[in-house]
């Protein structure tokens, strides 16, 4: 993967929505040199016309004003749709190619970051990204509010507009101030706060599993404490919230007294006239609008180039993986020599005949470095694996799994309908028909309210745990690869159905070779041969009744 | 599985209901509610004496009274300006006091009253109905409390007062501002009726976004092992599409909105200066007096703004409001007359029937006769019933036919309220209480020691993996604190059941995410929290059966053989066929 760095992210991303950007920019300038200009045009009526004009200038400057309006805005409609276009296109352009990077076939991304961090990332710093959209041109659009309204302060009274030029920023500088110690203590009282929620919901969701324990009461008094505990901080919070837009408040208003006293003197000395005076208080009040937007788009910069670090990190990942060539297995023999990694020490020669169904015995550590090595998630240290003669190491991991399908335990099913999910990697026209009847997922159809078109909802869990073993379990018979490599297929299925499945199973895949990670004895049965590996070495290779009968250590590991 | 037709959604109060409530909630806090309200419009009335005292220095200008005239008028801006600020800090706090207080025991009586809803009433409503008002609508109505509900009534304030305001300057100033009104009730009106449904869209394809990319992220490793990655980039680009093309309709929306505002500012602003010019040409009202129209007019604009825009927010809390007052209003279990106390851990069941469906009977003419301290295990293919008679024994559901006797007392004529140390379950629903480990713990015992927690854990063999966590038995867990294992998931509720110490343990805890190895030491963990009583355990492996008491093997809803491991294989009936398959002796 190339190496990506948070600026480079960022730039790419002003980059791509460029246009966007430079249009909403220009229309939000429009925007707010038309909100500067509403109050200096109310000042500009009440000196031309209430003040002894006549009704024409009245009515002329009313035009002025309603020509004003609209031009405000048109330009926020158009402008703001765009903005938020922007941004919102910038966020999803990032969200595609982190996904695309964590769906990679070299794998790698998802490395040391958990399912719900990553898929953090792809939401949260994109979107914050892609706020940038309209942090961007409602920045620029605040400097032309600033430079229109200082141009008409100015124009009125060169002292009183350097007054209210000069001393917004600092009044703006002091708020900020007050308003920091604010923003370091409300932060983790809020948190504690939004907790009384999140632990209400927390409960809820665990109903069955307190009212099994008869725990209901428990809970509660629990929760009644989380709540007030919540409660306190809330209004701990609240209190110096108060405090702060109490003196915000405050300070506007001293602000505008002062301006109202220079303003006054002046008027009153006849340098400006009373229109004049009356904009130039509204123009005070306007621009503390523009100069609050720079603070807001610092704090967006800030949060943007922070979340442009994150999402440079994941498209950076190094692979796990990698390889060129291709492999189109014949038969699917399946040849392990010397493989080292991990748990397995020592070495391991495993060698599956092309056809065969074979059981393996192994810890459980054991048994995930061998299924990483077989499906290639991780490349070993030490060893090869090889199908038909072909080495998994060389080819690509896209062609090395197409020919060798590890199929974990953990059967998860994706959105989408039984039969979606069945088909899910099955060749164009199979029919689903007899891998569910193998994997006893007919079964599950036939209790199911919509049958094969069932939703199995997110991740399955419209389904009970066992029938989403049944439908995994069905989904890898249908890809029918070359080989195909099962993880405990059958844990959370009763003994009857196992035992159902073990001859489906076997029959299905009658010709093609196929192993069975397993400790279930139903499984083993079926097993032209089993083989137990232990401390990282084939420690006993036999039939299972054999194994059952001879081997004391085995019978142990299945049925004790 | 059983499968719920003709779903009962859980009550949504009416408007009255709400209302009631509302009331009954700020009772304990009328009198700081009163002051709130009071000092809020105190706070608002102040602020509106600033136009007026910037029209009058305008006045005195006009009237060419000299510099030294404005002092006055300035001081009293100044004035304003303090008490301003102190009213908004008395009426912020105070809002904020009245406004938690009563949200905080809203969100407890909710709880007490979801937790205490029968099983058979939250299933019947869907699992999804209660845990989204759980989760969104205390939230959604937490937020507005906090946020929309202060800046709401402050707004408001300031209009309705800045309406008084202008009667004061001179009463055809106001009917000149009102000229907005048509226009900003048609616009809320144009804009309530869009918003609701468009946001709830957005909320949602916000949610299946995540959800997808959530699947694809955390099922990455399968949808490598099945080729499956060009599907996966379809399907979240698709939802990433739902996601812009919502956005650009919301935006649509909310420009359109205040572009119709912006024609209502136009026509007030226009309507008070005009107002104006005929009221100075006709010698009623002072050049300052129109400009301070003018000021009070252009200091609406955004208090207008919000009240308006937070409509859309008001009306998604009284629908969230609703459905959390409907579950709080729900009657409270009936207690039973005479409740008894189970005297052991004996267990009868005569002639059970049960059906989910009528006509559909899952069970049938089931009898079990089950002594205390003993062990059976329940076999047979799923859809056998083994599930259903498990809840049946733990007074999940209610039978349609037969009779269940825990400790000789029918399960009826328990006192619902201790139920639970007679009997309790353990089912495959994993999940972890937020918090630390130690309180999960608690749930089961409240006033368990450490030292008792720590037995429970080595009972069920799980004191290993708790030492190991960063903090022991204070480690946060659960959602937003350390992730367990499917396995030590099922530990733990297993250590709950030891702390609940019940007569009679019911289990059914198969795990497809546990994995051979960790199946068989959950099995271990299982036999010794039943250890010194009654055990019914839905046996997933006939290891598990071997080791019982009582086998009792169930097909299609029916009893078809019973008795112990041994008495049933020299039977040579069904449960012997299943032992040959393991075994391979065929």
């Amino acid at each position: 993967m190339v190496a990506v760095t948070g600026a480079r992210v960022l730039r790419t991303a002003v980059r791509e929505a460029r246009r966007g950007l430079s249009g909403a920019g220009v229309l939000l300038v429009g925007h707010q040199a038309g909100e500067a200009m509403v109050p200096v045009l109310v000042g500009v009526v009440i000196d031309r016309a209430v003040d002894g004009g006549g009704v024409e200038s009245l009515l002329f400057w009313l035009a002025v004003l309603a020509v004003d309006f609209a031009v405000l805005s048109l330009s926020y409609r158009y402008g703001a749709r765009a903005a938020a276009i922007a941004s919102v296109r910038t966020d999803q352009r990032l969200r595609l190619r982190i996904a695309d990077r964590v769906l990679d076939p070299r794998g790698g991304a998802e490395a040391g970051r958990l399912p719900g961090v990553l898929a953090g990332i792809a939401v949260a710093d994109a979107q914050r990204v892609g706020a940038l959209g309209f942090a961007l041109p409602v920045a620029l659009s605040a400097v032309a509010a600033l430079v229109v309204a200082a141009v008409a302060l100015l124009n009125i009274s060169v002292p009183l507009g350097l007054l209210i030029l000069l001393g917004t920023p600092p009044l703006l500088f002091v708020v900020h101030l007050l308003g920091k110690p604010l923003e370091r203590r409300s932060g983790p009282e809020q948190e504690r706060a939004a907790r009384a929620a999140g632990v209400a919901a927390d409960l809820v969701t665990g109903v069955r599993v307190l009212k099994g324990i008869g725990a209901e009461r428990a809970a509660v008094a629990r929760y009644r404490l989380t709540s007030r505990d919540a409660l306190g901080a809330t209004l701990r919070a609240t209190g110096a919230q108060a405090w702060y837009s109490g003196t915000v408040l405050a300070l506007n208003g001293l602000f505008l007294a002062l301006v109202a006293l220079v303003g006054g003197r002046l008027a009153a000395d006849g340098a400006l006239s009373v229109g004049q005076l009356v904009s130039a208080v509204g123009l005070a009040q306007f621009l503390i609008g523009p100069l609050e937007v720079f603070g807001w788009v610092n704090g967006r910069l800030a949060q943007a180039r922070a979340s442009a670090a994150r999402i440079a990190e994941v498209l950076s990942a190094p692979p796990a993986v990698d390889g060129e060539g291709e492999v189109t297995p014949a038969g699917g023999a399946v040849t392990v020599r010397g493989l080292r990694h991990g748990a397995l020490r020592d070495g391991l020669d495993l060698d599956v005949a092309a056809g065969a169904f074979v059981g393996v015995v192994a810890t459980a550590d054991e048994a995930v470095v061998l299924l990483d090595c077989l499906g290639r998630e991780i490349d070993p240290e030490e060893g090869t694996v090889e199908v038909d003669g072909v080495g998994l190491e060389a080819c690509a991991p896209a062609a090395a799994r197409r020919a060798v399908l590890v199929a974990g335990h953990d059967a998860l099913l994706f959105t989408g309908s039984v039969h979606d999910n069945v088909l899910a990697a099955a060749p164009v026209g199979t029919d689903p028909a007899p891998a569910m009847r193998a994997a006893q997922a007919d079964e599950v159809v036939a209790g199911l309210p919509a049958g094969a078109s069932t939703e199995v909802g997110d991740r399955g869990t419209a389904l009970s745990g066992g029938q989403r073993q049944r439908v995994a379990l069905a989904r890898a018979v249908a890809a029918d690869p070359a080989v195909l490599v099962l993880h405990d297929p059958t844990t959370a299925v009763d003994a009857v159905t196992e035992a159902r499945i073990a001859d489906g199973l076997r029959a299905a895949r009658r010709g093609r070779t196929t192993v069975v990670v397993t400790a279930s004895p139903a499984l083993l049965a079926v097993a032209d041969r089993v083989v137990l590996v232990e401390a990282g070495r084939v420690r006993a290779d036999g039939t299972h009744a054999d194994l059952l009968r001879d081997d004391a250590r085995y019978r142990k590991l299945v049925l004790g | 599985m059983s499968e719920e037709k003709g779903r009962s959604l859980l009550p949504v109060a009416s408007g009255a209901e709400i209302r009631t409530a509302l009331a009954g909630l700020v009772r304990p806090f009328r009198l700081r509610a009163v002051a709130a309200l009071a000092a809020l419009v105190a706070g608002a009335a102040v602020s509106l004496v600033t136009a007026p005292l910037l029209g009058r220095i305008v006045d005195l200008v006009a009237d060419g009274r000299g510099p030294d005239a404005v002092t006055t008028p300035v001081l009293l801006l100044v004035v304003v300006a303090i008490a301003q600020g102190l009213l908004a800090v008395l009426g912020v706090a105070l809002v904020a006091r009245v406004g938690e207080n009563m949200l905080a025991d809203l969100r407890e009586r909710f709880v007490e009253r979801a937790l205490g809803l029968p099983l058979q009433r939250i299933e019947s409503a869907g699992a999804g109905d209660l845990t989204s008002r759980a989760s969104e609508d205390v939230a959604l109505v937490g937020e507005a409390v906090r946020e929309a509900v202060p800046d709401f009534a402050r707004a408001a304030l300031t209009i309705a007062l800045t309406l008084v305001g202008l009667a004061v300057l001179d009463w055809r100033f106001t009917v000149a501002a009102l000229l907005a009104v048509p226009v900003q009730v048609l616009t809320a009106r144009w804009y309530l009726r869009r918003s609701s449904p468009m946001y709830a869209l957005q909320r949602r394809y916000a949610g299946a976004q995540q959800q997808q990319l959530l699947d694809t992220v955390g099922g990455v490793r399968t949808v490598r092992a099945l080729g499956l990655a060009d599907d996966h980039a379809r399907r979240v680009r698709s939802r990433t599409e739902d996601v812009v093309t919502t956005e650009r309709r919301v935006v649509r929306l909310q420009t359109g909105f205040f572009g119709r505002l912006n024609v209502a500012e136009f026509i007030g602003v226009a309507g008070v200066l005009t107002a104006g010019f005929l009221l100075v040409r006709s010698g009623t009202a002072s050049i300052g007096t129109a400009s301070a129209a003018a000021l009070y007019f252009i200091n609406l604009f955004n208090p207008i703004n919000q009240v308006l825009f937070l409509l859309d927010t008001a009306q998604s809390a009284a629908a969230s409001l609703g459905r959390i007052v409907g579950v709080v209003n729900l009657p409270p279990a009936q207690a039973v007359a005479e409740p008894r106390t189970a005297s052991d851990g004996s267990v009868r069941v005569k002639g059970l029937g049960h059906a989910y469906v009528a006509g559909h009977d899952v069970l049938d003419g089931v009898d079990l006769d089950v002594d205390p301290g003993t062990r059976v295990a329940l076999v047979g293919a799923s859809g056998a019933g083994k599930t259903t008679l498990a809840t049946l024994v733990a007074g999940v559901h209610s039978p349609v036919r037969g009779a269940i006797e825990i400790g000789g007392v029918p399960l009826e004529s328990h006192d619902p309220e201790r139920l639970r140390t007679s009997v309790a379950l353990v089912t495959q629903e994993v999940h972890v209480f937020a918090g630390p480990l130690a309180d999960d713990l608690r749930l089961a015992r409240a006033d368990a020691t450490d030292a008792e927690l720590r037995a429970a854990l080595d009972a069920v063999g799980a004191t290993g993996w708790v030492d190991a966590l960063p903090d022991g038995l204070a480690t946060e867990v659960g959602s937003g604190g350390h992730t367990l294992t499917v396995v030590q998931a099922q530990h733990l509720a297993l250590a709950r059941l030891v702390l609940a110490d019940p007569l009679v343990a019911v289990l059914d805890e198969a795990t497809a995410e546990a994995g051979s190895a960790g199946a068989r030491s959950l099995e271990d963990a299982a036999e010794r929290a039943l250890a010194g009583r009654t055990g019914l355990l839905v046996a997933h492996r006939l290891t598990q059966a071997a080791g019982a008491d009582l086998v009792v093997v169930l097909e299609a809803g029916r009893v078809v053989e019973q008795g112990t491991h041994d008495e049933l294989l020299a039977a040579r009936g069904r449960y012997h066929g299943l032992w040959a398959a393991w075994t391979d002796s065929r």
